[in-house]
């Protein structure tokens, strides 16, 4: 059984009156432990896309499978909870929380668990400052979003997907804002968690050269998805 | 950090509230000047109620008859520490005596002392009883001299020795162009005869015949009934007033009466005053944390979208609101009953009034502001909470 199933995904829009088909007949399955990326243009239905899988949105039709769970018969808190504890999710934008450190941004979704013994919460905070020093803001611990460059807030971001162990990383154009050089590093940064960790990894994004290095790439063209 | 742990969560929307010091410190102003406004009501209707109950209880007459026309000057003497005289004819007490209903009835003369004029003491009330038939003044004196006061002495509520400074000691004080020894000082009773001196009526004689005093020979202002077990006091006082023309009667539980309803209009100024404010209050917050929901819609949807359980939301929006609440809930007490003793000194009404709060009236009413005021804050809240709670983490997706 894969990992992540997607059943026949069709999600459809009202804009002005009219309906339009971000996610037209979407069916993919995606191992444990895989590398998938997906390009396309804007508008091509990749967020989308990933906002379903990520439970965020509900799809018109279809349904995806986490490991044979079907996410359209979680109520509000399976769904909180999945994102929570399974699911790694880089925006688009860095999204952090501005009254918050780098350490307490990465260690908000730890914070939704449920309770946990002192010892997992001292566990949380190490982490957070090992994952900080994996994405190279091991000088940035407690400096606010405000003190904090556009691509540095991105790094926090992406520590952040990773705080949880989450199965499975949904990466949106998570390297948007960063130049060639820390681009490359995340990218490296993924790929090793990718293969020592074993986390699952869809990565959308517009960089061809960044998503030749996935195991699996995909094209997203007008809400259908195909080889590439 | 565990937002299911309080002191994360403290911490958390402590941040949040001190992100906008200005809109924080208008809310909790608002909140502050609703529950002074609570609390400085509450305390004034108690303090007027209590004043009442407490007078009435310790006369320990069923009825009280005064001359026709003089109950408000009577209560006023009675609750209000009031410096009055009034005057009816001293054969009404035999009237009174012999009406339907009456085992025994005693009469008191009340007399108003001028400084300088007549006596040696400030302003004062002079209370002449009959020692013979009294049992209104006699519970309080046993205790303090234990036996008759003679002709030529006086005792003197608690507050009058502190007009005349004399303490506990004997001195001697010129009433009415005779001079009186003071014995002693009665135990604080709680009504307004605190502020009076009294003394036998034996000395009615002199006073009058020194012709200082307004009043003339056989002349009373008061009389003090109790009626005889199984009537009603109420009805004994109606049959006094239909059998005596120049007579009032008022039954105990009807003392101050007229007071209540001239309160009665303060009372609903006071109400219509802390309802606007509260409405005033609910709306403020509604308004303000509608501003904080669509600014931090963004910030919730980031925290739906990592896992945030609608739970969380409403828990980390709720102490903020309860941190808002409480600030302002406490500081309106503070400000509330300063407002209270302040006033207190400068309100005739209160200065006047016998009874004061006790500390678990205090409380009490500190407690109902705090409770009313937080709930104010927490309804107001509730509705954008709601909202914000119900926010899709779709909101920090950009859906292409």
């Amino acid at each position: 059984m894969p990992q992540l199933r997607i059943e026949n995904l069709i999600k459809h829009y009202a804009v002005d009156g009219s309906m339009i088909t971000a996610v037209n007949d979407v069916s993919l399955d995606v191992e444990e432990g895989a590398f998938v990326s997906i390009v396309g243009h804007s508008g091509s239905g990749k967020t989308t896309l990933l906002s379903i899988v990520g439970g965020m949105i509900t799809p018109t039709r279809g349904r995806v499978l986490f490991n044979g769970m079907d996410l359209s018969a979680l109520d509000s808190d399976g769904l909180s909870e999945y994102r929570c504890e399974k699911v790694g999710f880089m925006f688009q934008s860095a999204s952090l929380l501005p009254i918050l450190t780098a350490k307490e941004n990465l260690l908000l979704p730890v914070a939704f668990r449920p309770k946990q013994s002192a010892g997992a919460q001292q566990a949380a905070e190490q982490r957070a400052v090992e994952l900080l020093q994996a994405v190279g803001l091991g000088d940035k611990i407690n400096a606010y979003p405000s003190q904090l460059s556009g691509g540095q807030q991105r790094r926090v971001a992406i520590a952040r997907a990773f705080m949880n162990g989450p199965d499975v990383v949904l990466a949106d154009e998570p390297t948007g804002d960063l130049d060639e050089e820390t681009e490359a590093e995340m990218m490296r940064f993924f790929m090793s968690m990718n293969r020592d960790k074993g986390t699952t990894f869809i990565l959308v994004t517009h960089n061809t050269e960044l998503a030749r290095q996935a195991g699996l790439h995909l094209r997203m063209h007008r809400g259908a998805i195909g080889a590439w | 950090m565990q937002i299911g742990q309080k002191p994360y969560v403290f911490s958390f929307a402590l941040k949040n509230i001190k992100r906008k010091p200005l809109r924080t410190g208008i809310l909790v102003t608002a909140i502050a000047l609703l529950v002074s406004a609570l609390v400085f009501s509450l305390s004034f209707i108690t303090r007027v109620n209590g004043s009442i109950k407490k007078t009435s209880d310790r006369l320990g007459a069923d009825v009280i008859v005064v001359p026709t026309g003089s109950r408000g000057a009577a209560e006023e003497v009675l609750l209000e520490n009031q410096v009055k005289s009034f005057f009816m004819d001293k054969g009404v007490v035999e009237k009174v005596r012999q009406a339907p209903g009456v085992e025994t009835a005693t009469a008191q003369t009340y007399l108003v002392t001028l400084t300088g004029l007549c006596c040696s003491v400030p302003e004062s009330m002079i209370v002449a009883f009959d020692q013979d038939t009294d049992f209104i003044i006699k519970p309080w004196l046993k205790d303090a001299l234990k036996r008759r006061i003679r002709k030529g002495e006086a005792v003197v509520g608690s507050e009058s020795a502190f007009n005349i400074n004399i303490g506990l000691m004997e001195v001697d004080s010129m009433l009415f162009g005779n001079v009186f020894r003071m014995l002693g000082v009665l135990e604080k009773t709680g009504t307004g005869l605190d502020n009076a001196i009294f003394i036998g009526e034996e000395n009615m004689g002199d006073i009058i015949k020194n012709g200082k005093a307004n009043i003339k020979p056989d002349q009373i202002s008061v009389i003090f009934v109790k009626v005889r077990q199984g009537h009603d006091p109420k009805r004994v006082a109606a049959g006094i007033e239909d059998s005596i023309l120049e007579a009032d009667a008022v039954a105990r539980k009807d003392i101050g009466k007229s007071i209540v309803h001239t309160l009665r209009d303060m009372s609903r100024i006071f109400s219509m005053t802390v309802v606007l404010a509260s409405v005033l209050s609910l709306f403020l917050v509604w308004a303000i944390f509608s501003a904080i929901a669509n600014e931090r819609s963004k910030e919730v949807g980031i925290m739906r979208a990592i896992g945030a359980k609608e739970r969380h939301i409403v828990r980390l929006f709720l102490i903020e609101v309860l941190v808002i609440a409480c600030a302002g809930s406490v500081l309106g007490i503070i400000a509330g009953m300063a407002l209270s003793a302040l006033l207190g000194k400068s309100f005739s009404l209160l200065k006047n009034l016998s009874a004061d709060l006790n500390a678990a009236e205090h409380i009490v009413i500190a407690l109902i502001s705090f409770f009313i005021g937080s709930g104010i804050c927490i309804i107001g809240a509730l509705s954008p909470i709601r909202r914000l709670k119900k926010m899709e983490p779709l909101m920090v997706i950009k859906v292409d």
